[in-house]
């Protein structure tokens, strides 16, 4: 039997239509026009112990909102919602002992105390035994290297740090399924792989079901077999990721700025480079900001490299810049019916 | 209880943190308390006897009054409020706890803190530099009781005020009314027996004068009998329940808000 169970789950929201200006904002005292925003609907999945699920969508997807229900903060509005069998909302103080949640932006230390003291006081909410701790604690150790650490106030760490720590402290109850909102935002590269290192760990070492939500692709692409896409509160996409990797992972988009950049720029880059690798090439070109030209490249049907050094050497180039694909750019491209 | 007395803990030791803040409270409470002795030394110039209090027993009330009150003062609302509208009661939720409780853990640590670092130095004051002195009586021992009960009363009426986080954008005017209405009616600013024997025929059913008056006669007139003193403790009993009840009933209520309306 799956660990997370969810059926045709949905949650709406009712707002307030608010209206412009003085006099509307005092009309709006005693206005009763609200409508209704369908923040999830329809969406339905299950998903097995010691799975790793990588759960992504734009902002306002409705990712968190789901998360937020799989942990029994929200109320659906309709649906079925089982984590461990048993809806969250209604147990969720037994459903919260096996439950570990780290949300990105927010903190669950406290904040003017060293380290060690938030996980004593953890150990204490969770009931974990001395044994238990100790052998959590020199595991931790191991992996991360946070003993350096502990005597350090929460508010001294760096954000990074501050985020292995978080980690660690969502793992200390040893949970069964654990929720990691967004967990490299704002982290560079190094300590992305670290943190990316450290879920993989914990998770082989203890099976412990994750549900990642991310912006950073990298992220999933590190550590999640399968993806589910969501987007206006719709499953766009649930399955392997090696057919998103192959979409997204093929694509990269280079970025130049010009000399003598004007209206007719885009259309003689364009034109060049069709004549240079013909016109099915897999390349497109837009002005996305000012000054600066995307080409986007399917690195299947032409090698970045080759652009590069035709664009180099055929036009004034001042400036460069290689990007992965955004989140938003798979979201339109599965819409698209890229993964068919 | 297990789980909820490292949560006094933590911010006690918070508080250990911020021990520098505590010399300015203890500052002011200084500057406070010689304001009070001289304003309430010429109230007496005319008179040793004033609604039955000396001054002995006025400024006594006064002034631990003060002490007292600073214990009490723990933030709650505000703290409460805050984590409310900024959604970070999301990480208690996902918590095997009550928030109630919670709560209440955190703020008896505060008030042990308070107790320490200002309470104590403020109230040997008025016997140290202003010579009033304490009479033995059964009172002494009832004000610890008293004072606990006073504390669940006190924290109750801020948690229920920060509760309002879930409907309300800012807890300011909320909490500054409340403090005006405790300090008054409580007789933390001026003992009740001055107030006219109608109103204190009122506020004696109230649950202000049950934080700060009741124990506060403990310490003043702790040689009264047990016949005055039971049934005041009766009333803080009282009030300590229904209030710890009705603010539990309130946040059923209001976490629906948040559970169904979203954060």
């Amino acid at each position: 039997m799956s660990l997370i169970h969810i059926q045709n789950l949905s949650k709406h929201f009712k707002i307030l239509n608010r209206r412009e200006g003085l006099g509307g904002a005092f009309r709006d005292l005693f206005s009763g026009n609200y409508r209704t925003v369908e923040a999830v609907s329809d969406v339905s999945f299950d998903i097995d112990a010691g799975e790793i699920v990588g759960y992504i969508g734009p902002n306002g997807a409705g990712k968190s909102t789901t998360i937020k229900m799989m942990t029994g903060i929200l109320k659906p509005s309709g649906g079925i919602i089982e984590v461990n069998g048993r809806p969250p909302y209604d147990n969720r103080i037994r459903q919260a002992q096996i439950m570990g949640v780290v949300f990105g932006q927010r903190s669950q230390l406290w904040w003017d105390l060293p380290v060690i003291e938030s996980f004593k006081i953890l150990k204490e909410i969770y009931k974990v035994d001395q044994k238990t701790f100790d052998r959590h604690m020199n595991m931790f150790n191991d992996l991360v290297g946070l003993s350096a650490l502990y005597s350090q106030q929460v508010r001294t760490l760096s954000l990074g740090q501050r985020m292995l720590c978080d980690i660690t402290a969502s793992f200390l109850h040893n949970p069964q399924v654990v929720f990691l909102d967004e967990p490299t935002i704002g982290l560079d590269i190094s300590v992305k792989a670290k943190i990316r290192s450290v879920i993989k760990e914990l998770n082989s070492e203890r099976n412990t079901t994750i549900i990642l939500t991310t912006h950073d692709l990298g992220d999933v692409e590190a550590l999640c077999h399968r993806i589910i896409i969501i987007d206006k509160g719709k499953i766009l996409y649930d399955g392997d990721i090696k057919k998103v990797n192959a979409l997204f992972g093929a694509y990269r988009t280079l970025k130049l700025q010009l000399d003598n950049f004007n209206e007719t720029t885009i259309q003689i880059l364009n034109d060049k480079l069709c004549e240079r690798f013909g016109t099915s090439n897999g390349i497109t070109v837009a002005e996305t900001e000012e000054f600066w030209t995307d080409v986007t490249i399917d690195q299947a049907r032409t090698p970045l490299s080759d652009v590069l050094n035709f664009v180099m050497s055929n036009f004034p180039v001042d400036d460069v810049r290689i990007v992965e694909i955004s989140m938003e750019n798979v979201v339109r491209k599965v819409y698209d019916g890229a993964l068919g | 209880m297990r789980s909820y007395l490292p949560i006094a803990r933590g911010t006690f030791m918070v508080g250990l943190v911020y021990r520098f803040g505590f010399l300015f409270t203890i500052l002011g409470n200084i500057v406070y308390l010689s304001v009070a002795y001289y304003l309430w030394r010429s109230i007496y110039r005319y008179s040793d006897v004033i609604r039955g209090l000396t001054f002995n027993e006025t400024f006594l009330y006064v002034g631990l009054g003060s002490a007292v009150f600073i214990l009490l003062k723990t933030y709650a609302d505000w703290y409460i409020h805050y984590e409310i509208r900024e959604g970070l009661i999301a990480n208690y939720l996902i918590k095997p706890i009550d928030f109630q409780l919670y709560n209440l853990s955190a703020n008896f640590g505060s008030l042990l803190m308070n107790l320490l670092a200002i309470t104590l130095p403020t109230a040997i004051m008025p016997g140290l530099v202003f010579k009033v002195t304490i009479s033995p009586g059964a009172g002494l021992f009832l004000f610890p009781i008293s004072l606990l009960l006073a504390f669940l009363i006190s924290f109750s009426i801020d948690y229920f005020i920060g509760l309002m986080g879930f409907y309300s954008e800012s807890v300011w005017g909320l909490s500054t009314t409340k403090e005006i209405i405790v300090t008054v009616f409580s007789g933390a600013l001026i003992p009740l027996q001055f107030f006219p024997e109608a109103i204190q025929k009122v506020l004696y059913w109230l649950p202000f004068q049950a934080i700060y008056h009741t124990p506060l006669m403990m310490l003043t007139r702790p040689q009264q009998g047990l016949d005055i003193f039971l049934p005041m403790m009766a009333v803080q009993l009282a009030w300590a329940v229904i209030l710890f009840v009705a603010a539990r009933l309130f946040y059923n209520q209001a976490i629906k808000v948040l559970r169904i309306a979203g954060g």
